[in-house]
């Protein structure tokens, strides 16, 4: 049984609309620091809409805005006037579905944040870039062609290189949209260990559509349906016991 | 109860898994009802039929464990569905252990009856109608998802639970002055014994019937409040 943490996410009140289409209804969610908390629901039901505020990637959609609420990194307002959105954006790096790998060498895409944060230091760059890929269980697979690009991996390798170079900057949470449903199941399951060791030292908002996989890596799962989070709460008594008729009947096949 | 699966094979699944539990039960409470006639009634004949029929209960056994298991690798089930599964695997095993105890009466019978006339077979009758209530009630608990017929049960297994105590002090009683009928007595004493386990049995179904029906595990809660007044009194 996980201890209790903080809160590292605080959703406050949040309503979001697409132009005049509300997609986000009322949303309060406090995800637990240094834990995974998984997202699941129907398409468009919202979930990867709120992963997607939680670093303000929803800024760059034309007509994409939170109309009520608020959504909080740490107890700070990340549309707060002092917030940077660059600063924000490291500090709540991404993984997206299909692996974003850049067209460079495997070390070059694991120290591009670093550069970009103005690390210029090749040491610390160096060492950096081999913790963060110890940490994404991939430092024993590459080491020796670290200047190979980075296209010339697997599929479960270039993902875990994505995951590599989020972490690579020491962000505070990691959003991660769907990202096994690309993978074969061997790489599946050493993404998921990678969450499941890397949580104790970040908190990890994962949405998925397999509830196998929310039901294993996951600490805490929301369900959302049409916008709105039905049920939230430890994903132990979520997958054995739900609280709401609609939560056991989406989980257990019953619709959806 | 939940409405239909998205995946029609998925309740196929789960009916068969109910439809082979409750065949299980039907046979198990039948094994014991003959096993118990068998003695009333002196029917050597009937005591063979309840011997034979009692590996018709551990096919089950395996069918139910069979089909739980496939369920649960094809299907994952998740919330009532998983609790379903679960709790049909584990009663299959409760019902498979009192099919165990129906032979028992059954082997205990043939020698009772192959010795002396025994009037104090008579005596056990209440005992089998108690245990027999409370398996019924246990698996109509279980189905009916009867939260509070299931925990009724125990208090009823108490009751079953005295007078099991009083038949073996009276039958003790008169083994001291039982001259040719020790043996038949002491066949008797064994009887009440299987007895006494099918309404603990019966019970652990009862339990098994509330955790499907919210979650709850309700064994040993007696012995957990007084573990926790102990460890409060201490403190």
């Amino acid at each position: 049984m996980a201890t209790p943490s903080r809160t590292a996410v605080g959703v406050e009140n949040l309503d979001f609309c697409y132009g005049t289409t509300k997609v986000l209804k009322n949303i309060n969610l406090a995800i637990a620091a240094n834990r995974v908390t998984a997202f699941i629901g129907p398409s468009g039901c919202g979930k990867s809409t709120l992963l997607r505020c939680i670093n303000r990637m929803n800024d760059e959609i034309p007509g994409a805005r939170i109309t009520k609420g608020r959504i909080c990194l740490n107890g700070t307002d990340i549309h707060g006037p002092k917030v940077d959105v660059v600063k924000l954006r490291s500090e709540v790096g991404m993984v997206f579905q299909k692996s974003n790998v850049f067209p460079r060498s495997i070390f070059d895409n694991v120290a591009y944040g670093l550069r970009l944060r103005g690390i210029r230091d090749a040491s610390v760059i160096e060492e950096r870039v081999e913790s963060a890929l110890r940490q994404a269980a991939l430092w024993d697979e590459v080491k020796d062609r670290l200047q190979e690009s980075g296209f010339g991996l697997s599929g479960g390798q270039q993902q875990r290189l994505c995951i590599a170079r989020t972490i690579a900057v020491k962000p505070n949470v990691v959003l991660m949209d769907e990202p096994c449903s690309a993978l074969d199941p061997i790489a599946t399951l050493k993404v998921e260990e990678l969450l499941w060791e890397l949580r104790s030292e970040y908190t990890f908002v994962v949405v998925t559509h397999s509830m196998q996989q929310a039901s294993r890596i996951s600490d805490h799962t929301a369900f959302f349906y049409m916008g709105e989070v039905v049920e939230y709460g430890l994903t132990q008594t979520m997958f054995t016991n739900p609280r709401e008729k609609r939560t056991e009947e989406y989980i257990s096949g019953r619709f959806g | 109860m939940n409405g239909p699966h998205i995946f029609r094979d998925f309740d196929n699944a789960i009916r068969t898994l109910k439809d082979e539990l409750l065949l299980m039960a039907s046979l198990t409470r039948q094994n014991l009802e003959r096993a118990m006639r068998s003695l009333l009634d002196r029917d050597i004949e009937l005591s063979r039929v309840v011997i034979g029929d009692d590996s018709d209960v551990d096919d089950l056994e395996i069918r139910v464990d069979q089909t739980g298991m496939e369920i649960l690798v094809r299907h994952h089930p998740v919330a009532s569905d998983l609790r379903l599964v679960i709790s049909s695997m584990k009663i299959s095993t409760c019902l498979e252990r009192i099919s165990d105890h129906a032979v028992n009466i059954a082997k205990r019978s043939k020698k009772i009856c192959r010795g002396p006339e025994l009037p104090d077979v008579a005596l056990v009758e209440p005992l089998y109608v108690m245990a027999d209530n409370l398996l019924r009630d246990a698996m109509i608990s279980f189905t009916d998802q009867n939260i509070e017929l299931a925990e009724g049960l125990k208090a009823r297994d108490k009751e079953l639970d005295r007078l099991h105590k009083s038949l073996i002090a009276s039958l003790s009683e008169r083994l001291e002055h039982a001259e040719g009928k020790a043996e038949s007595l002491l066949h008797l004493i064994f009887v009440i014994r299987s007895l006494e386990r099918a309404g603990d049995l019966a019970v652990n179904i009862g339990e098994d019937a509330v955790f499907l029906g919210n979650a709850k595990d309700i064994r040993h809660a007696s012995k957990k409040v007084t573990k926790e007044a102990r460890i409060e009194a201490d403190e």
